[in-house]
């Protein structure tokens, strides 16, 4: 079983048609999602990490089918999961779960929690009346809540128990894969700890494998296996866990990680802090080299001419920069 | 040297529902010119409940203060007049507030908003303001201020709107500027040039801060002191460097150890994080005859649910309001 791949994204793009001012009813595309690929094994957890408006939500929708993809293709355990229909589909979809961000808004207000994480089992007409009351008792105990908080609504839950409840309606079909989009951005600091650690060890209970994005590179650098890195909707560096943090090669990743503020002493003294100046360019109109050349502090002249393609520089550690070669060192160092 | 805020047995009051609380309970504090100070703590602590009492901007009818004193440069802003309140709000005190989306106004061009506070604080004419406005703009690294300055908010991302609102906050040159998690809702490379300028600033003009958030990280990289807060109170305070090397309070180790901080030295063991159970009691709780962490502690013995813990001062201005502050 091990190092057998469950996912398997190639070329994926996603776009949003979008209205802009110019030519009379001019349409322009604005690419969320820009020729994406990536694999992720089985157990394993890839981390989507990259500026707001980067493409990680969207990505992410794509997978799951949430939203339309434009180009390119989702394996899933071998079959391709977009193009799959009826009975296939259904069977596939229970395969896939999300996890949300905002654990309020995420759940119906008007369920009790039992009903809520019971859904997924109904929608997919998954199992019989007393096999779900079975099942259901089952998450309520995996995720940590009591059994006679299956009869509570929502309100009356903190912020982490809601979240706990989410996780468990995710699981309810027991799941190959689940994606969780930002899980622990709206809690409070003791309370994301509890609810990271469940996540771990479910993962471990379950061998599920997770597609984890958040922006808190703490966070990521605890709960991932390997990482991407996204910038403008391309995946502009990837790697395990210790080559991206180790030797972050892409000159985005490098200042996306120096930015981050650390109580550890030793590397705040060992990071240099690379401040980029201005904004992404406009998504809609992207600039024809790299899209981070505007800048990025060591940009080159052909890096606003062509685009660098995403490559294989060292065992596996893919980065798309037309000043980092098989020598596998940062043009930032 | 005398402080220029001296904060002295504080305590505010909310009137709700449920009675009265004192959603600050005896907090005394203070801090100097060109110092900066940082507040943390989980959600419902009573951070921006501190900034607002400093500001004379408590909720109406429903927050006052009830007791203690708010010395500013020897003044005491509790008893201030409301027009004197003002006055000191435009001119010596400053605040950026947690949302800076709600509190710029739509309907006005950057520009506008910026010599408008220069007009009414500064007395400066329109050409002056104006000029001041695109000044300000470039000071917080806005590129092409002179272009810029005539935007409206929603022509601006997310970073940039927030850099407009310091350059609010700053036009008026205050002594004191407080800062409401301002950096929440932005990407950490801007929130990187946010904490960058508003580091400048503190050099360069003597300005003092007071930093609200919940982030251990961004404490340790922008702030001297820093006061932890729970539950309305006082739990923690020293220098930075040393509370996050040796906390004194159960709490303040737990906040420290709960989270995943990025470390110089990777390796690939990764233990569990320390899980604080239980949550921040909700105001009902405030002001208990005793520690209000006790429920969530794994030091608590009969002693802290029945007394409240006093403050036990340690070498280097650190101090912690723990029955068992020397065993943490
Ligand atoms: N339904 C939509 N219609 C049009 N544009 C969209 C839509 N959804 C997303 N976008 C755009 O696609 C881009 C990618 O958005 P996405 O939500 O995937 O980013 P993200 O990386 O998840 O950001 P964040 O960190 O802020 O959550 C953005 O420019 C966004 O404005
Ligand atoms: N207008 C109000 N009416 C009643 N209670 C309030 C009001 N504003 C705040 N509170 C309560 O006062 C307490 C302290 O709130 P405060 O806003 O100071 O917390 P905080 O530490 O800033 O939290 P956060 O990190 O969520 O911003 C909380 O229990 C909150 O529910
Ligand atoms: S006083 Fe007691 S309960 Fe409170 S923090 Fe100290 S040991 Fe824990
Ligand atoms: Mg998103
Ligand atoms: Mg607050």
């Amino acid at each position: 079983m091990k190092d057998e791949l469950l996912l398997k994204v190639d070329n994926l793009s996603v776009r949003f048609a979008v209205k802009r001012g110019g030519g009379w009813r001019k349409k322009s595309y604005l690419y969320a999602v820009d020729d994406v690929s990536f694999e992720v094994e089985r157990g394993k957890t890839l981390a989507i990490v990259g500026e707001s408006g980067s493409g990680k939500t969207t990505t992410a929708l794509a997978v799951a089918r949430l939203v339309p993809a434009f180009q390119g293709s989702v394996d899933l355990e071998g079959e391709d999961f977009l193009t799959l229909e009826g009975d296939k589909l259904r069977q596939a979809r229970a395969k896939v779960q999300f996890i949300f961000q905002d654990p309020y808004s995420s759940l119906n207000p008007r369920l009790r929690a039992e009903a809520i994480v019971r859904e997924p089992l109904d929608s997919l007409g998954l199992a019989e009346v007393d096999e779900k009351r079975a099942i259901v008792d089952r998450l309520f105990k995996a995720v940590g809540l009591r059994p006679e908080q299956q009869r509570l609504f929502p309100h009356q839950f903190s912020g982490g128990q809601r979240q706990r409840i989410g996780i468990a309606r995710a699981l309810a079909t027991q799941p190959e894969l689940i994606i969780c989009d930002e899980p622990v951005s709206a809690l409070d600091v003791a309370v994301q700890a509890q609810i990271l650690n469940l996540l771990r060890r479910l993962q471990e209970e379950f061998s599920l494998t997770y597609l984890f994005i958040s922006h808190d590179l703490g966070v990521v650098q605890h709960m991932c296996d390997s990482i991407a890195v996204m910038y403008m909707g391309k995946i502009v560096e990837q790697a395990d866990r210790l080559s991206l943090f180790n030797n972050p090669l892409h000159p985005y990743t490098v200042a996306l990680l120096s930015a981050v503020p650390s109580v550890d002493k030793k590397r705040r003294k060992a990071t240099r802090r690379v401040l980029i100046p201005g904004d992404p360019p406009d998504p809609v109109d992207p600039p024809a080299g790299c899209r981070f050349a505007n800048r990025c502090p060591v940009a080159q002249p052909r890096c606003s001419e062509s685009e660098p393609p995403l490559r294989d520089v060292k065992g596996g550690h893919r980065v798309a920069c037309h000043l980092v070669d098989e020598s596998a060192k940062s043009p930032m160092s | 040297m005398t402080a220029l805020l001296k904060v002295e047995n504080l305590r505010i009051e909310l009137t709700t529902r449920d009675g009265v609380a004192p959603v600050i309970d005896d907090l005394s504090f203070e801090m100097n010119a060109g110092e900066t100070m940082s507040f943390v703590g989980e959600s419902g602590c009573g951070k921006s409940m501190t900034a607002l009492g400093i500001m004379g901007l408590l909720p109406e009818k429903v927050g006052r203060v009830a007791s203690g004193t708010i010395l500013f440069d020897g003044e005491d802003l509790t008893r201030v007049s409301d027009a004197r309140m003002r006055e000191i709000r435009g001119n010596d005190i400053s605040m950026i507030f947690q949302e800076p989306m709600t509190s710029l106004n739509p309907v006005y061009t950057v520009g506008e908003q910026i010599a408008e506070v220069l007009r009414r604080h500064q007395g400066l004419g329109q050409r002056a303001a104006w000029e001041k406005a695109i000044a300000l703009l470039d000071a917080v690294r806005i590129p092409n201020p002179r272009s810029r300055v005539a935007d409206y908010p929603h022509q601006m991302s997310g970073g940039q709107r927030q850099r407009v609102m310091i350059a609010i906050a700053l036009a008026c040159e205050p002594k004191i500027l407080i800062a409401d998690e301002p950096t929440t809702a932005l990407d950490v490379t801007v929130q990187a040039q946010i904490f960058d300028l508003l580091r400048d600033l503190g050099r360069e003009t003597g300005t003092a801060i007071i930093l609200i958030t919940h982030d251990m990280g961004a404490v340790a990289e922008m702030a001297e002191r820093m006061i932890v807060m729970y539950a309305g109170r006082k739990a923690e305070e020293g220098p930075v460097d040393q509370v996050i090397n040796h906390p004194r309070h159960p709490y303040t180790k737990g906040l420290i150890s709960c989270v995943p901080h990025l470390m110089a030295n990777l390796s690939e063991e990764r233990p569990e994080l320390t899980e604080v159970g239980g949550i921040v009691p909700g105001l009902r709780e405030f002001g208990r005859d005793a520690c209000l962490f006790a429920s969530r502690c794994d030091m608590v013995n009969d002693k802290c649910r029945n007394a409240r813990p006093p403050e036990v001062a340690f070498k280097g201005n650190q101090a912690s309001a723990c029955w068992f502050a020397e065993k943490v």
